[in-house]
């Protein structure tokens, strides 16, 4: 079986934000995204959310490729600089491995826009831990190519709705662990939280723009509800910079932590 | 016989740091005191000075936490927000973030005496299996509280002393010796060394395409080889430009090692935090 064929589950994230990825060369993976408006923020241009949500589906391919035969992977820390925040699309994605040790793997990925000139959109490094999953490691056929599924015609929500975020008080968001948020391994997608991180950074810093995002993915989100809490640190010349801490309250641990930088108007 | 580290004249004697470190290895904390010669011409700590002090606290702790096995850097991050000038004391406040079977996190917040917000840091470790040739944990944990002899300081700017000449500040191009002075317990360029390289690098490609006298704020330093031979070059590609600050990705090579990619930083340059 090619694990392209699975099961929809656990992929719902990747089909949201409507990734397709394709292994061009070993070890280098090429995918697309769409500008979709359920991906942008008001103010136009896709959410860093987003953006961070396909280098962490590109890169963790990327990653598990490389940790073939071994294992498999999951991403243990993820940081990105999103340099334009205007979008013509279609988005490309693009990763390659800079390091494969023993217990991880270290993939760089980056977003240009095609409809733009192939501007830079976003850069950043992701890196991944090698495990071995209980039933093995996924079985592809090389080289990989991953598209995104039918789900019906209807428009999907905007990223807040479909997380379905509430306010806890003006630093703090939560959401469920809703089934569709999960990834293959049954707990949270890493994009997911790192859209939680964003939207969090945001809504603490009353509607700045996540341009900067360091992510590390201390332990699984398997029960819920997910809370994110952010604390703002000081404002620079780019902006506020937020420690966010998210928290599977339903497990009473801290899952993850990541510094934010939040970019205000004037 | 094995050699003591750090030797007589070292940077990290030089730099005066001073350590405290709780029992149970989960939390550590430093002292820098910040003197001229560690800060850029706009008078603040330099990044990659700060980034030294957080290399050296976090590596420390987290060896610890990593017993009985050892630990190599991954990466290092750190995000800049407050100015800590000359006379100041920066304190630098670790803890453990996790500690599992193949990887270690370290978080590291910096402030000042007057407890405002200097910066935040974070440190990830891949737990490796030890070599006889590692330092053991409690020894690191008894150690004296500090590496400065009465004689310590800088001699110079912190860039001058380690040697770093810009080549092409447009390009961003940095030469760096590696020399014994910041040497590394495994022999090669220390990790916040790595850092300033790349701190300093950053700075002057950024500093050439915005015309503007930016420092560098952020951070995020992947390790992936060691600078063991030298000279260690740099290369910089500028991301993007806005008002008032910039973002840059920078690569390390050692140019002695048939130019071996040692480091990929990302690095954000800002207007001098207040």
């Amino acid at each position: 079986m090619n694990d392209a064929d699975r099961p929809i589950m656990g992929r719902e994230v990747s089909n949201y934000v409507g990734t397709t990825l394709r292994e061009v060369e070993e070890l280098v993976i090429v995918g697309h995204a769409p500008v979709a408006p359920h991906l942008c923020a008001p103010a136009g241009g896709v959410r860093s959310g987003a953006l961070l949500t396909m280098l962490d589906n590109v890169g963790g391919l990327n990653g598990g490729l490389a940790a073939l035969p071994d294992g498999w992977v999951v991403s243990t820390n993820l940081a990105a600089r999103v340099v334009a925040v205007v979008h013509d699309g279609p988005l490309r994605l693009e990763s390659r491995v800079l390091r494969r040790g023993r217990n991880s793997v270290v993939t760089e990925v980056g977003i240009r826009d095609e409809g733009a000139h192939d501007t830079l959109v976003a850069s950043g490094v992701l890196t991944s831990a090698i495990l071995v999953p209980e039933n093995g490691p996924p079985r592809w056929e090389r080289p990989v190519e991953l598209t995104t599924f039918d789900v019906g015609a209807e428009a999907k929500p905007p990223i807040p709705e479909w997380l379905g975020v509430r306010a806890v008080d003006a630093h703090t968001l939560e959401i469920d662990l809703a089934d569709e948020l999960r990834n293959p391994w049954g707990i949270l997608h890493g994009g997911v939280v790192a859209s939680l991180v964003d939207l969090t950074a945001e809504h603490a810093t009353g509607g700045g723009r996540t341009t900067d995002v360091v992510l590390h993915y201390l332990a699984p989100n398997r029960i819920g509800p997910v809370r994110a809490t952010a604390r703002v640190l000081g404002r620079r010349s780019d902006g506020a910079v937020v420690r966010v801490e998210v928290r599977d309250e339903g497990a009473s641990r801290t899952t993850a932590i990541a510094v934010a930088t939040a970019a205000t108007r004037g | 016989m094995t050699a003591v580290y750090p030797p007589e004249h070292h940077l990290l004697r030089d730099l005066r740091f001073t350590f405290e470190h709780a029992a149970d290895r989960t939390r550590s904390r430093a002292w820098m005191p910040v003197v001229g010669e560690l800060c850029t011409d706009q008078g603040s700590a330099r990044a990659g000075a700060l980034a030294t002090l957080v290399d050296v606290i976090g590596g420390g702790l987290a060896a610890g936490a990593a017993a009985p096995g050892w630990i190599a850097t991954a990466d290092l991050t750190l995000a800049v927000v407050g100015s800590a000038r000359a006379g100041a004391v920066v304190e630098a406040r670790a803890q453990v973030l996790r500690a599992g079977r193949t990887t270690v996190v370290i978080e590291v917040a910096l402030v000042d005496e007057r407890e405002r917000d200097v910066g935040i840091a974070t440190m990830s470790f891949a737990v490796l299996p030890r070599r006889e040739t590692n330092p053991v944990a409690d020894d690191l944990h008894a150690s004296p509280p500090t590496m400065a002899s009465p004689t310590s300081h800088l001699e110079g700017p912190l860039l001058e002393q380690l040697g770093l000449e810009v080549r092409d500040a447009a390009q961003g191009v940095v030469e760096v010796p590696v020399i014994d002075w910041s040497l590394n317990s495994m022999g090669a360029m220390q990790g916040g060394v790595v850092a300033t390289v790349a701190d300093a690098a950053a700075e002057a490609a950024l500093r050439a395409a915005t015309g503007r006298p930016l420092v560098v704020t952020d951070l995020y330093v992947t390790y992936l080889g060691f600078g063991r031979v030298g000279p260690v070059r740099s290369r910089v590609d500028v991301l993007g430009t806005s008002a008032g600050h910039g973002a840059a990705r920078v690569e390390l090579f050692d140019a002695g090692a048939e130019n071996r990619q040692m480091t990929v930083v990302h690095a954000v340059a800002t207007e001098a935090p207040a």
